[in-house]
């Protein structure tokens, strides 16, 4: 079997990206079940290419490959739940975005691996665990975002009094609002529990380069900063709807900035 | 084939008039009875709120001996003896279509794009009630009950495949569409009806159909809102705690007949201080009960009576896009039937055509084979086998080519002139 490119994969979310716009517009059925054809098609893509490269999930390559893979999951399983709902619309090009972020920080054969028996060995286990906690805390972050851009979206609707079978078809407020509040729940304590595993591990270490002024430690601890903002004001202050999706929207943008600031600061040669 | 679609309509009857002549299903049995009896023919009856049509068909080839033919005089004269009516009081009212104009009326009435409210889903769902009461009183035959399976058909392609039943046209059921849009579940919603309006009944019951937890209503009048409690299964509560019930409801119907607004901004500011959840206003009043500054599309979604009526007309306005497309499919559908039809009956004359010649062609060669025993070679028999089969396609070729060519004509007229016809006589089939 041919190697699986990264082309291949990209190409069929744009394409699933593409169509899902076209059946905003031409609502057909034909165009909806082509179009999770090519979500299907470029999951299994990704997954092979995933299997076949195995990056590692601590180099931000590999992070972000996995991350559009579990939200190319969370697309095709909400576009089958949600048959009439505009979800690819907004999911995919997340999902592409992150993939074309995750390009950026490819070291071609110098990438680093994921190995199986690094992970069963008891070596740097608080390593992994702190990974693995970030890891899906930034699920919940992706899916935050998600769920508050749509609410934004459907919110605009109502305020403009949009027919409510024209354009774009949303989920109720109600719902956007639960699974925003149910994806920051879920992310919250993993973020805290796993910045605290960090911050134990740096006070262990004794690589000098790994301190508290570096960029990865500083903008994971802003991250927490914005997401104990976010809770207070959801459950300290009882506000809710805009306030909230938008301040998650912010806790995202600072997400992106964890994500690169690193390997701008190591591009500029700080490091 | 004679197709005929008689009847009346609220584009040439005024209601009163449909009303007298209206066929419920008391007297359907008896109308049925009177079409096939005296008619001879299938007949299938609609009788809506809108309209009263008279299907009526006849399958020429199957008529018994000394069988009249529909005429619509027939029919009208019928109709009006039917409903103890002058013959001269019913006719201004009647319209008739017949064959393939009867089958777009039909294919038309079945899609939605006769009704006065263009593209309502009810009437397909009246047309295959009417067609099954039909069968029920052995009105309907093969004729029409490939031209009705064909309409429900043809309703469903123009469903489907064009936007004409996008979208609520009735208020109630645009508001509904908007709560929809601010909640999923209703189990653990509060309605706040405020006032007693008429309109407001109607939204009400759209409303109860989401399966509400409690619905509280108030009212300036203690009784009336007792009234409108018991009628909605709901529990009255003293206008004087509007505000505070307002802190709680997470949909309110305001239906009052105050000349003045009940809620100002700077009331309602107060309340919205003391909520965490998102309500939804709807404001069916005039003049409007609620200050429509209070409106921001995500904690407070006030929708008043004409952001309601705004997006019925839209609705009316988009629908009315899809008709030349619905148009089309009903075009596409009526010459597709036509075609069948024509074929279905074209090829039974072909296969009974055939299957004469193949009897003679086998008759001829049997007893040629017979005289000629033990002079032919097998090869001979074969070649002369095969040149009596080609005698016989040849033969055919040119009958068989008219006949299909006429199955994707016009159907055959009244009279029986027709090829089908002129066929049969000749080859005696």
């Amino acid at each position: 079997m041919p190697p699986i490119k990264f082309f291949c994969f990209a190409a069929s979310y744009a394409v699933a990206f593409a169509l899902e716009l076209l059946h905003q517009f031409w609502p057909r059925r034909s165009v909806r079940a082509v179009s999770l054809g090519f979500g299907f098609a470029g999951l299994l893509a990704q997954t092979l290419f995933l299997m076949e490269k195995q990056p590692a999930l601590s180099w931000q390559y590999g992070l972000l490959l996995f991350l559009a893979w579990i939200l190319a999951v969370f697309y095709l399983i909400g576009s089958l739940h949600h048959v009439r709902i505009a979800w690819g619309v907004f999911v995919l090009p997340l999902v592409l975005s992150l993939i074309g972020l995750g390009r950026a920080f490819d070291l071609g054969d110098n990438t680093p691996r994921f190995r199986i028996e690094e992970l069963l060995s008891m070596d740097d286990a608080w390593g992994r665990i702190h990974g693995g906690l970030l890891f899906f805390a930034a699920v919940g972050v992706c899916v935050a975002f998600l769920a508050s851009l749509m609410y934004l979206f459907q919110a605009r609707r109502l305020r403009n009094k949009t027919l409510p079978t024209a354009g774009f078809r949303l989920l109720s407020l109600e719902r956007l609002e639960a699974m925003n509040r149910r994806a920051i729940t879920f992310a919250f304590p993993l973020l805290t529990i796993g910045v605290l595993i960090g911050a134990v591990l740096i006070y262990q270490t004794a690589d000098p380069r790994v301190g508290w002024t570096d960029p990865r430690v500083l903008s994971t601890l802003i991250l927490l900063v914005a997401f104990a903002v976010m809770f207070y004001i959801r459950y300290g202050l009882h506000l809710a709807g805009r306030q909230v999706a938008l301040w998650t929207i912010v806790t995202f943008a600072l997400f992106v900035v964890c994500l690169l600031l690193p390997h701008a600061v190591r591009q500029g040669g700080v490091e | 084939m004679i197709l005929l679609a008689v009847g009346c309509s609220y584009k040439t009857t005024p209601v009163e008039v449909r009303e007298r002549f209206a066929i419920n299903e008391d007297r359907l049995a008896r109308a049925h009875d009177a079409l096939t009896a005296r008619l001879g023919c299938e007949a299938v009856i609609l009788s809506t709120c809108n309209r009263v049509e008279l299907y009526l068909g006849q399958v020429l080839n199957q008529l018994p001996a000394g069988a009249r033919l529909l005429t619509v005089e027939e029919v009208g004269t019928l109709f009006a003896e039917f409903h103890g009516l002058p013959a001269r009081d019913v006719w201004p009212h009647l319209y008739a279509h017949q064959n393939a104009d009867a089958v777009r009326h039909l294919f038309r009435v079945a899609a939605s794009l006769d009704s006065l409210i263009v593209g309502e889903g009810q009437i397909a769902g009246q047309v295959k009630k009417a067609y099954e009461l039909a069968q029920r009183h052995a009105g309907a035959g093969p004729l029409l009950h490939a031209l009705f399976r064909h309409a429900r058909q043809v309703a469903r392609r123009v469903r489907t495949e064009t936007g004409i039943a996008h979208g609520h046209i009735s208020v109630s059921s645009v508001a509904v569409d908007y709560v929809r849009q601010v909640f999923e579940h209703f189990s653990d919603k509060t309605v706040l009806v405020i006032g007693a309006g008429k309109m407001g009944e109607l939204t009400l019951r759209h409303l109860r159909q989401l399966r509400l937890k409690k619905i509280l209503v108030t009212n300036r009048s203690p009784d009336k809102a007792i009234a409108v409690a018991q009628g909605c299964g709901g529990e009255a509560v003293p206008w004087d705690r509007l505000d505070e019930l307002l802190t709680r409801a997470d949909i309110v119907l305001s239906t009052t007949g105050a000349p003045q607004p009940i809620m100002t901004l700077d009331r309602y500011h107060k309340i919205a201080a003391q909520r965490t959840k998102p309500v939804v206003i709807l404001d069916i009043a005039v003049p409007r009960d609620f200050d429509p500054r209070i409106h921001d599309g995500d904690r407070t979604c006030l929708f008043n009576i004409d952001d309601l009526q705004r997006v019925r007309d839209r609705t009316l306005t988009d629908r009315l896009r899809y008709v030349p497309a619905a148009e089309g499919i009903v075009e596409h559908e009526a010459q597709q039937f036509l075609t069948d039809w024509a074929r279905r009956r074209h090829g039974q004359v072909i296969a009974r055509l055939t299957q004469d010649f193949e009897e003679k062609r086998l008759e001829v060669t049997k007893d040629l084979f017979a005289r000629l025993n033990g002079k032919l070679t097998d090869d001979d028999r074969k070649y002369i086998e095969g040149a009596f089969r080609l005698l016989q396609n040849r033969f055919l070729n040119g009958p068989i080519s008219a006949l299909k060519e006429a199955s994707h004509a016009e159907p055959e007229d009244a009279r029986g002139h027709t090829l089908l016809d002129a066929l049969r006589k000749l080859f005696r089939l």
